[in-house]
């Protein structure tokens, strides 16, 4: 019984996952004075624009797609994000294979979610509460409400990086992105080097792209 | 009920129990060797096995269940899917209920409890929450395997199970607790039993059919991705989403320095 139940409750957030991520995401109208937002208002501000962008079915799912994109690169901090899913790994790998992991990385996120797009239906988040970590970095706890079943619990984490709180990982029912990533890569890493998980990924994004093309 | 259906329910109840302390005497050495080996880290030293075991299921996944929850979910409304996921959830109340009890956390034992007693009467027999809708009383999720680890115990290594998939010796402990305390299930005959868990297992299959086809799609090493995941889902139900770290690495959050 236990087991399907967290099977159950895990897919469920991970469908989540998708709104979450669009949700995370902020665009550039609520540039004027971002410096100055603290982390609940970035995740505020990013949740409306990013809604926005999703309920507008009239707009073609390309054209939405680019306009998250945009809104992900503004607030998620991809070259952080790709350092802490490495971590001790990082080092392993020269200046121009980290350049080439970023970008394959961040292609791989884009794509991934991209994909879900259509499957959102009218979920909407409303903030629970926000707290400053013993690092520095902010907690921001989200509920995401309308999905199949129950609410699920979406949590960011933010970090203030040159000035501004940027987004370093999502968080749905306990379950890190980050962590996730750092779990697979490492497995590669392990059996086969930075080459390895270079041509892993790159392998992932072109199966994804043709999938998406036909 | 005459006396002797009560009897032969009762004797069926005890072989339960009978069978469940055996699990834990298991499950406590399991977890007994397990100590000190770290389960801070993702250590999987059952890997060979556990990965065939993986392979096993999903074999099983993608013949058997995969396709009959197709079928199932082309055959039914989605009203009907949910009134079952709601009667099935209802059904585990009084386990989340008992469970909340041994944690020491009575509150959410009474609210479980409350929400058994709304939901079968108002709710006509758990096919609606009106405890959520109408009385804002959320869920309780609590199991066995969560209370040992609030007892103190450990997980023990990763153990994916035959037919129940990723799981502990600590929490496959706790799924047999919790089928013994299912007490319904010592009063009606094993058929009934079975059948009302395979409708549970399409049902519930049946509304993560987008889902696990994603997360096929999108892993680099699904079965490292589902141990992953379980472990850290797991984690935060234990903590009841309370504590500061919720990943799974204790240097999650570090940028390793470098060039």
């Amino acid at each position: 019984m236990d087991s399907m139940t967290i099977s159950t409750k895990w897919f469920r957030a991970t469908r989540a996952l998708l709104a979450a991520v669009a949700l995370c995401v902020v665009s550039g109208v609520a540039a004027a004075d971002e410096s100055a937002m603290p982390a609940r208002a970035v995740v505020e501000s990013t949740s409306e624009q990013v809604l926005a962008v999703l309920r507008d079915k009239g707009v073609p799912a390309e054209r939405r797609l680019e306009e998250l994109q945009q809104i992900a690169y503004r607030r998620f901090d991809f070259p952080t994000i790709g350092r802490l899913v490495l971590a001790r790994g990082w080092n392993q790998l020269s200046g121009e294979q980290q350049d080439a992991f970023l970008k394959d990385f961040k292609r791989h996120l884009s794509l991934d979610y991209g994909r879900r797009i259509d499957s959102y239906t009218n979920q909407t988040l409303s903030i629970l509460g926000d707290r400053i970590e013993a690092n520095g970095d902010a907690t921001v706890k989200t509920q995401v409400n309308g999905t199949p079943s129950a609410a699920v619990a979406v949590d960011y984490r933010l970090r203030k990086i040159g000035g501004e709180w940027r987004v370093i990982d999502i968080i749905v029912e306990g379950v890190s992105l980050v962590s996730s990533y750092r779990s697979q890569f490492q497995e590669i890493m392990a059996s086969g080097g930075p080459n390895r998980l270079l041509q892993v990924l790159h392998e992932k994004n072109e199966q994804a792209e043709n999938a998406h093309a036909s | 009920m005459s006396l002797r259906n009560v009897r032969a329910a009762t004797v069926r109840g005890g072989r339960r129990l009978a069978l469940t302390l055996g699990l834990l005497v298991v499950g406590f050495a399991f977890s007994a060797a397990a100590e000190g080996s770290g389960a801070a880290t993702e250590d999987d030293p059952w890997e060979p096995f556990n990965r065939g075991m993986f392979w096993f299921n999903d074999q099983l996944d993608v013949y058997l269940v995969e396709p009959v929850a197709k079928g199932w979910e082309w055959a039914t409304p989605k009203d009907v899917r949910t009134w079952l996921d709601n009667f099935f959830d209802n059904l585990h109340a009084p386990i989340d209920s008992v469970n909340s009890l041994l944690q020491g956390k009575p509150g959410d034992a009474g609210i479980a409890m409350g929400r058994f007693l709304f939901n079968s009467t108002v709710g006509f027999a758990g096919f609606f929450d009106p405890a959520t809708s109408e009385l804002g009383l959320e869920e309780v999720r609590e199991d066995f395997g969560q209370t040992l680890a609030v007892w103190g115990l450990g997980s023990g290594p990763f153990l994916v199970l035959p037919l129940l998939g990723p799981s502990s010796p600590r929490d496959a402990v706790g799924i047999g607790a919790d089928a013994a305390l299912a007490v319904y299930t010592w009063y009606i005959p094993l058929s009934a039993t079975l059948s009302s868990r395979g409708t549970y297992v399409v049902n519930s299959r049946a509304r993560l059919l987008q889902q696990i086809e994603d997360s096929k799609k999108s892993s680099f090493d699904y079965y490292v991705f589902v141990r992953n995941a379980y472990l850290q889902y797991r984690r935060n139900l234990i903590q009841d989403k309370q504590a500061g770290e919720n990943g799974f690495y204790d240097d999650l959050y570090e940028v390793v320095p470098g060039n």
